[in-house]
């Protein structure tokens, strides 16, 4: 997963991307009947709010993908009992937590101004702040337990069962139930989250999916970072004992 | 180029992100040398 090529791509691929999606997803003006792939259509009730997808949406994306990577490696650790498995899946736990806040924080600032308040307690707010409690008692558990091969197992059983959770939270629970989310039950701008629907033009779609890479292997890269510092500071604790 | 800015404000916070986004950029690559010269210790030590 570490290999040295992959971190060097993640490293520069994410440096590249993400400016790339700053200057496109902010800078390309808004017309009300684009010409060009330079202009972006306004969006009734969105307008320069639509802006908001290309920075949004991938924070929620990348705290899915490291709840899951957080899950995988706590069954490699129960296989293997190799504490490298525990490290990965602790780092990537964490990393999840910080994705997740983001996406709640930036959704509450866009919900202000779409919704009229911060915190609305829609489905999908809901179901993130169950997220956050659940990922916030992880590391708490983990603060609770000294003995490091106790610690592992309990964490990597948590993180699997957890990470079953998440795809229900994100994906199928917010839709199920009426709500003021894109793609929540009875939404008529389209079947699916607002991407899904027609109201995208297909440069935002491109510059959409761009994002959701940029963001990938920007988290790639902080996760490689996360990881070797935390088996530096594992390798530490030998050293004291 | 200040009457421009003065007329497309949306320029200007594109030139704070970018600003800020090159800080981070910046710092993160200096971290990751951080942790890559920490390595190299403790594999000597």
């Amino acid at each position: 997963m570490f290999g040295k090529n992959r971190v060097t791509f993640a490293k520069f691929g994410s440096v590249i991307l993400v400016s790339f999606v700053l200057v496109a997803g902010l800078a390309i003006p808004l017309s009300p009947s684009p010409q060009s792939w330079l202009e972006f259509p306004v969006i009734p009730g969105l307008e320069d709010k639509a802006r908001n997808l290309f920075f949004h949406v991938p924070m929620s994306w990348t705290a899915v993908l490291a709840f899951f990577i957080s899950a995988v490696y706590g069954i490699r650790y129960l296989r293997s009992r190799d504490i490298d498995f525990d490290l990965i899946s602790v780092s990537a736990a964490g990393l999840g937590l910080l994705f997740s806040l983001l996406a709640t924080v930036t959704g509450a600032l866009w919900a202000r101004f779409n919704w009229g308040a911060f915190w609305n307690w829609d489905p999908r707010q809901t179901s993130i702040f169950v997220l956050l409690l659940i990922y916030g008692a992880y590391f708490g558990l983990r603060s609770a337990i000294e003995n490091e091969e106790k610690r592992g197992r309990l964490s990597a059983v948590y993180t699997i069962l957890a990470g079953f959770t998440v795809p229900f939270f994100v994906f199928v629970l917010p839709r199920m139930m009426a709500g003021l989310h894109p793609g929540a039950l009875g939404d008529d701008t389209g079947k699916g989250p607002l991407f899904e629907t027609k109201m995208i033009a297909p440069n935002m779609r491109v510059l959409f999916y761009t994002s959701l890479v940029a963001f990938t292997l920007l988290f790639l890269w902080l996760l490689n970072m996360r990881v070797r510092a935390a088996r530096l500071e594992y390798q530490q604790s030998l050293h004291r004992s | 180029m200040v009457e421009f800015l003065n007329t497309n404000q949306l320029y200007i916070v594109l030139g704070v992100v970018l600003l800020i986004w090159s800080g981070i950029v910046v710092y993160l690559f200096r971290l990751d040398r951080k942790i890559t010269e920490l390595e190299k210790l403790m594999k000597k030590g």
